[in-house]
């Protein structure tokens, strides 16, 4: 595992663009926070990314359209949902559509890394 | 005393001021008692000088004594009268003889009078004249009066003897003209065919005058008789001079070139109200015609019809005679053809003629008849006075008229008027008398009836008590009706038994009998009638087996009735309120003569009935009324807007606390309307002069400085002439309203809490405002054990994280303390749906709390407004959210009105607006957007939730919602959304909705 991975974290809550980089950095990735869909990607991290954190409800382009977009792009970027939005069906469909986890919030740190390491492992298989 | 008995202008003669001081009550009582004789007074010296006018000479004549003193040629003699009361004064004066003679003089407004003047010498004691002294006393009135009745009486007299009516009206005219000073006077007749004037006469008009009237058209136009006629009304010229009307004929130009200058046009009618001609008087001076005249013309006119009336019928009569003797056989079928009884009798009054409709009525031969025979069929009240007037009118020539019963073949009688007429020879002497017998029974029973019905009407319109009424009704009909028995009974209030209420001639033992029997068919006729509402006819109770159950009929024949009709009398309604009956003593069977009677008397006796039930239940309900006012805190009013007329019931006053001697005025329910309401107050008043109905909440501000809650609901109609009036209640409600207002925290939170629990989009907000802050807690308290873990441990990163850990797990626990309520999840549904309908959803519910909220609010919504599609509740939703805000903007106004506007309107690009806007605090520079954020509020107890929630639902519409400071006071929040269909985004609108909801809050939880 590269530890100096790039993270991305895209959600408009700000609480979460300042406690999640802060963790993921005590994991050892390097971090990268957007404020919108649309910010990250006009940034230049898009391609060095390794992981995906984004978050499914946002304002202008949502979680979802972002995937879409990147698919459009051929950025095969792994994605990690969050959302605070506790619905049942909402995980499997997003599973469905290729992320490789959602997950709720709040959620444990040992659900986070669990869902990072799948997809770096994923990244390797690439 | 310039106008007194002191205006002199005499020397002093000693003896004549000796006599003076000789009166015991003084020179000024003296001249008080001259001036105040009803009379006018003059003195004059033994010379004939006019020395002193008493005050009502100088009023009538209103010249100056100077003037009056030259009277012989101030004119104020008439000038025909002049050269004798100059004759007559001089041989006075020369002779010392008193003189008594009748002048007309002018009067200061140029009418002559007559007068009787009367001249007296007032001798010294050597018979030496000292005074003359002059009492004129006006005697125009009775001379008017006599001249009158003696020409009336003229007329008649020559109208009575057969005089050509050409003489009648030529004297008619000439006594008018007499009496009438300066006056010229015409009578013109309406010719046979009704449509042109022909001469009557006009003794002193020119006959050139007289051609030019003759064969004028009978129209409003060709001159003023012509018109009277045509119009049969009174045609006043004052001045033909300035005269506009019967130009297209020159009538006027014609009129002033003979010399006259004002002329008054009567119709002359005849009884039946056919206009036979008119009366007209000219003058040569503009003239309006006083009350005496227009007396005068309706005597004369009178007068002139009956002339010409009579004349013209007698000449039709006289001529059906004579042409009988010359062709009897012909024309006595015209004369049997003659609606009346035709005879002649011979100068003797020996009844030689008789026609054949006499034999038949009387059922007696004209051979028995003949002579004096028919005076047999008169009626034995009758024949008496006749017997003593024939002979009597025989002797004086005159033609006469009389009115007497003639017996019927079948024994009753009927009324005739007997007119007869004497034929007079070329020498005079009468040669025979002709006579008609005009049945006038159906006249006269019509005028009894009449007047019978005029004074029950009366005693009804009167409040004559009932019992009165019904008794005076029974005995007018049993003197209309020979040989019955009347009676009314009157169905108790229970609806179960006869009531006794009238019966002045029957036998007591017999109305005893009858009241109180039970209704029902078996009791007897009139309990019959009341059951089955109808006639019901015993004709003869002898014979009669209904009733026996109660043996009506054996009761009846002991009081001696042998008939029985007994008719219901009915209320407008059709409820049968009594019974009419009528009795004989003989059987009989009622004609229709006796069905029209009763018929007539059982309806005034329902109004009668009527009317004094009524007014005992309008009493009754009166005072109902006034107690459960009272009980009820309740007053009623009325108000016709237009007139402003107000009504208060008594309650309404001691709601007021003012006194029912007060008239109400708006002013006046101003001076109590609490101050802040008073904005309250005129939007009513504006509300019901647009005709609307209202209903109010208000408060009165009692002199004594307490406060009432009234509850005011008010209904308009519009009456026949057009005009709308409220009626209206109000009640006080200011109990209520305490215990209302005591409860009105725990209400307005149960409020809130549902007015939230009903936001199906509040769900999922709160799992988001809650997850939030919890996964910011759970991150930071991770990385934070993860920094102090380390080595060596990050403590400064450890401290912030730890922090913002606080700050987070803080906010968690204000979402929390905040959202009181479990939220419901709610089917969103999405329709097509009228926003004015919508809207006025909301208002109706709002209402109650605006005005509670003393809010003024008007809508606006646009007629043409296209529908849009989306979630009904959702949109009521926010509109309800939108105007409560308003009205919490403006529950601290007191400087203005608290005005609430709500509009619908067309917006750009296909788009429907709704606009709220209020007259309150306004945005007070706050962010705009801020406004929008969950939980931002400016309201001490609101969660805020609202505006935030109002904006998802909106945006979920693909709508924007937006607020904008007024120019005044206060704020506009509006929304445009799109008009349907297809409005709400997504084909699975539900968790479109959800998840852009969220959204929303999202980013607002992230700017805190």
């Amino acid at each position: 595992m590269p530890i100096c991975s790039l993270v991305s974290v895209v959600d408009d809550d700000e609480s979460v663009r300042e406690s999640l980089p802060d963790l993921l950095k005590e994991f050892g990735f390097t971090v990268q926070a957007f404020s919108s869909a649309e910010e990250f990607l006009a940034s230049d991290c898009v391609t060095q990314t390794k992981c995906l954190i984004l978050d499914i409800a946002m304002p202008g382009m949502t979680g979802p359209d972002l995937q879409q977009e990147l698919i459009r792009r051929r950025q095969d970027i792994p994605i990690v949902f969050i959302t605070a939005h506790g619905e049942d069906n909402v995980r499997p469909r997003m599973l469905k559509e290729g992320a490789v986890e959602c997950l709720f919030k709040p959620f444990s740190e040992a659900a986070l890394l669990t869902a990072l390491n799948t997809a770096l492992q994923l990244n390797e298989l690439n | 005393m310039e106008h007194g008995a002191g205006s002199t202008g005499a020397q002093d003669d000693p003896e004549r001021a000796g006599d003076a001081k000789a009166l015991p009550a003084g020179e000024a009582q003296f001249r008080g008692i001259l001036d105040g004789i009803p009379g006018l007074v003059i003195t004059a010296a033994g010379t004939g000088e006019l020395e002193l006018f008493n005050a009502p000479v100088l009023e009538f004549f209103g010249k100056t004594p100077e003037e009056l003193r030259n009277w012989t040629i101030s004119g104020i003699v008439y000038p025909d009268d002049l050269p004798r009361l100059i004759e007559v004064f001089t041989v006075s004066m020369s002779t010392g003889c008193p003189y008594d003679l009748e002048y007309r003089l002018r009067r200061f407004d140029g009418v002559y009078r007559w007068f009787h003047g009367r001249a007296l010498p007032l001798r010294a004691s050597d018979g030496r004249i000292l005074n003359w002294c002059f009492l004129l006393t006006d005697v125009e009135d009775r001379r008017r009066a006599e001249a009158l009745l003696a020409s009336e009486n003229r007329l008649l007299e020559m109208v009575a003897g057969g005089v050509s009516i050409p003489k009648i009206l030529d004297e008619l005219c000439r006594l008018v003209e007499d009496t009438a000073t300066g006056s010229y006077c015409s009578v013109v007749l309406v010719d046979s065919t009704g449509t042109q004037l022909e001469h009557g006469a006009a003794p002193s008009l020119p006959s050139t005058f007289i051609k030019a009237i003759e064969g004028r058209p009978v129209n409003v136009d060709s001159g003023p008789c012509a018109m009277a006629a045509y119009l049969n009304e009174q045609v006043i010229s004052t001045d033909i001079a300035s005269e506009t009307r019967w130009a297209a004929y020159e009538w006027c130009p014609m009129a002033l070139a003979h010399g006259l200058r004002s002329c008054w046009s009567t119709p002359i009618s005849s009884t039946t109200g056919r206009v036979l001609g008119a009366f007209a008087i000219y003058y040569t001076e503009p003239k309006t015609p006083t009350t005496e005249d227009q007396v005068l013309i309706g005597q004369f006119t009178h007068i002139a019809s009956i002339a010409i009336e009579r004349q013209r019928s007698q000449t039709s009569l006289t001529l059906a005679l004579d042409e009988l003797k010359t062709s009897e056989g012909r024309l006595r079928t015209i004369i049997d053809a003659i609606p009346g009884l035709v005879w002649s009798a011979a100068p003797d009054g020996n009844v030689d003629f008789l026609s054949q409709p006499w034999c038949d009525y009387t059922g007696v031969s004209m051979e028995e008849s003949g002579g004096s025979g028919w005076a047999k069929t008169l009626h034995p009240e009758d024949a008496e006075r006749l017997t003593t007037y024939w002979p009597s009118l025989l002797a004086s020539g005159q033609p006469g008229e009389f009115e007497a019963r003639f017996r019927h073949f079948d024994g009753s009688c009927r009324w005739f008027l007997v007119r007869a007429v004497p034929l007079h020879d070329e020498t005079g002497q009468i040669i025979k008398w002709y006579g008609l017998n005009t049945d006038i029974e159906d006249r006269k029973r019509a005028d009894s009836l009449l007047a019978g019905e005029k004074r029950l009407l009366e005693m009804v319109a009167s409040s004559t008590p009932l019992a009165l009424i019904l008794e005076d009704l029974c005995k007018f009909v049993e003197a209309t009706v020979s040989e019955c028995y009347c009676s009314v009974l009157l169905v108790d209030p229970t609806r179960t038994h006869l009531q006794h209420a009238a019966g002045p001639s029957l036998p007591a033992s017999f109305n005893a009998s009858v009241n109180g029997l039970p209704l029902i068919v078996e009791s007897g006729p009139c309990a019959t009638a009341v059951c089955l509402n109808e006639q019901v006819i015993a004709a003869d109770i002898s014979l009669d087996t209904r009733w026996e159950q109660y043996a009506w009929c054996p009761m009846a024949l002991a009081n001696g009735l042998r008939a029985c009709w007994s008719t219901p009398i009915s209320s407008t309604t059709g409820m049968v309120l009594g019974i009419f009956a009528i009795y004989y003593t003989e059987p009989r069977t009622p004609t229709s003569w006796h069905q029209a009677l009763i018929g007539q008397f059982t309806h005034i006796a329902s109004i009668a009935i009527e009317r004094a039930q009524g007014e005992a239940a309008l009493r009754r309900s009166e005072a109902f009324l006034a107690k459960a006012q009272r009980l009820s805190s309740t007053g009623s009013f009325s108000w016709r807007v237009a007139t402003g007329e107000i009504t208060w019931s008594e309650q309404a006053y001691r709601i007021f606390g003012l006194s029912p001697a007060l008239p109400v005025t708006l002013e006046l329910i101003g001076s109590r309307v609490h101050p802040e309401d008073i904005p309250l107050m005129h939007d009513m008043v504006a509300r019901a002069q647009a005709g609307q109905d209202f209903e109010y909440e208000h408060r009165l501000q009692m002199p004594d400085g307490s406060t009432k809650y009234l509850h005011m609901l008010a209904h308009g109609t519009v009456d026949r002439e057009g005009q709308t009036e409220y009626i209206g209640a109000v009640q006080d409600v200011t109990e209520r309203r305490l215990s209302e207002e005591a409860l009105s925290k725990v209400r307005s939170e149960l409020a809130h809490v549902a007015r939230v629990t009903s936001l199906g989009a509040m769900t999922a907000s709160i799992a988001h405002e809650v997850n939030q802050p919890l996964s910011g807690i759970i991150t930071n308290a991770s990385t934070c054990l993860r920094m102090l873990a380390a080595n060596p441990p990050n403590i400064e990163g450890a401290l912030e994280t730890a922090r913002r850990t606080i700050r987070d797990g803080n906010r968690a626990s204000d979402v929390i303390t905040r959202l009181r309520a479990l939220f419901s999840k709610k089917e969103v549904v999405s329709e097509a749906l009228d926003l004015n309908e919508a809207t006025r959803e909301v208002v109706a519910l709002s209402l109650r709390d605006l005005q509670r909220s003393r809010v003024i609010l008007r809508s606006e919504l646009a007629n043409d407004l296209p529908s849009v599609t989306g979630d009904r509740v959702q949109l009521q939703q926010v509109i309800l959210n939108l105007l409560r805000n308003a009205s919490d903007a403006m529950a601290g106004i007191k400087d203005r009105p608290r005005e609430l506007v709500i509009k619908t309107e067309r917006d750009e690009c296909d788009h429907v607006r709704l606009t709220v806007q209020d007259t309150g605090i306004g945005l007070e520079g706050q962010g705009v957007d801020k406004l929008f954020e969950a939980f931002y509020t400016t309201k001490s107890n609101g969660m805020g939730i609202g505006l935030s929630v109002s904006r998802s639902i909106i945006e979920n519409h693909r709508g924007r919602l937006w607020a904008a400071p007024n120019d005044g006071p206060g704020a506009t929040f509006s929304f445009s959304i799109p008009r349907g269909p297809g409005a709400v985004t997504g084909a699975n609108s539900l968790g479109a909705m959800r998840t852009r909801a969220v959204t929303d809050a999202t980013r607002v939880m992230g700017n805190p």
